[in-house]
């Protein structure tokens, strides 16, 4: 049983997460599992419910504004979940084949080694403006975005379509397959690789955890997963935390929001290897 | 359709659902502050059963339930980014947008057959 005080602490947490969640482009998974089970003595399967609870919550608590505000390319998004959600479905049959430990530490040391190329980019503001491919225009994945902070409209084109979408179905294999790390790879593949700019990436990913999330869900309500009496709380605190933070988003350049997710990588990325050697956070 | 109307409605079909699912998923969370998860709002008998069960929620919210109040609200929820997804099907038809149409059709699909095949 979840005592009031706890339930205020849980909140607390999860209203950071939130915050994190919708500036950094994750689903506050991160905070809010490990928070629930070490802090609160939460059983791991309930941790996960919420957690898929926090994810949709900062996916549409967020994506409201951003789309509203053209800091989400619909097109991007939409195109990308073609392969995140056919990657899923893979990755959902593969898992009673895949023994998951051996992927959660692969996964991790891909995500750590990815933060180093994250770092080699810190500084910069905005991506480079090469004419767009040929692609891109065929695909009209090719925009711009207003950025309060540099007080102008910001072009951009897609780069490197075919690997987005390869690393894309990649992230919706691996969310289907081991449920974690599905924001931090989708932010990953399109400031990295597509090289869309930071505010963009985290804006669309926040659009689209919440259909990844989503596809997973019913799973994890019918095994009873789900429970209000630790999902309520989180609910109403990501939703508090990823609204502010949506706002928040307009007022900070592309560097803070890097170094927002940097964190963030690295924290996910150790937390994927020590599940899978078999600490249960 | 414009991109701004098409933009807007999105939103709003986001934050349709994400106001309905924090109202249900509150009133629950204060209900139970006062009468315990598995009291009764207007004073019924307490139910029995764990909060995690999804299948009887009719009967339960008929008594005001807190639990099944809540779960109503989370369940609104995660059905949210399924509705931005139909409601943008719709939108990129509207903007006779043939290849996006087709594309958010195609996740419309594989996203239902994920939720009610694979389980």
């Amino acid at each position: 049983m979840i005592t009031p005080q706890a339930d205020l602490g849980i909140f607390a947490i999860s209203v950071a997460a939130g915050l994190i969640g919708a500036l950094a482009g994750v689903g506050g998974g991160i905070l809010v599992i490990p928070a629930l089970t070490i802090l609160f003595g939460v059983d791991i399967h309930l941790a996960i419910g919420a957690s898929i609870v926090s994810v949709i919550a900062t996916s549409s608590g967020a994506a409201a504004a951003y789309v509203r505000d053209r800091m989400t390319d619909m097109r991007v998004g939409m195109f990308l979940e073609l392969a995140t959600t056919t990657g899923a479905v893979c990755g959902a049959l593969l898992a009673s084949v895949v023994a998951p430990a051996l992927l959660y530490v692969l996964l991790g040391l891909v995500l750590l080694g990815s933060a180093g190329m994250h770092v080699s980019r810190m500084g910069e503001e905005t991506p480079p403006t090469d004419p767009p491919s040929e692609l891109a225009l065929r695909l009209r994945l090719t925009s711009s975005y207003p950025d309060r902070k540099l007080g102008r409209e910001v072009p951009y084109s897609a780069r490197r379509i075919p690997l987005g979408f390869a690393l894309m179905w990649g992230a919706g294999m691996v969310s289907g397959l081991l449920g974690i790390g599905s924001g931090v790879l989708k932010v990953l593949a399109m400031d990295g690789a597509m090289r869309l700019p930071m505010k963009v990436s985290s804006a669309t990913s926040n659009f689209m955890i919440g259909v990844t999330a989503a596809a997973s869900a019913g799973i994890y309500l019918g095994r009873g997963d789900v429970d209000p009496q630790v999902a309520a709380p989180v609910a109403l605190g990501v939703l508090a935390g990823a609204l502010v933070g949506a706002r928040l988003l307009h007022h900070i350049s592309n560097r803070t929001v890097r170094l927002v997710f940097l964190p963030v990588l690295v924290v996910v990325g150790l937390e994927t290897i020590a599940r899978g050697l078999g600490f249960g956070i | 359709m414009t991109p701004e109307k098409f933009r807007a409605m999105v939103s709003t079909v986001l934050i349709v659902g994400v106001a309905i699912s924090a109202a249900l998923i509150g009133v629950g969370f204060v209900g139970a502050l006062a009468v315990g998860w598995h009291g009764s709002l207007v004073g019924g008998a307490a139910s029995s059963g764990a909060t995690t069960d999804f299948s009887n929620l009719p009967g339960r919210l008929a008594t005001l339930e807190p639990a099944a109040i809540s779960q109503l609200g989370l369940a609104t929820l995660l059905a949210t980014p399924v509705a931005r997804v139909a409601a943008s099907v719709a939108g990129f038809a509207l903007e006779r947008d043939r290849l996006y149409a087709t594309i958010t059709l195609a996740v419309l699909l594989i996203l239902l057959t994920s939720i009610f095949v694979l389980r």
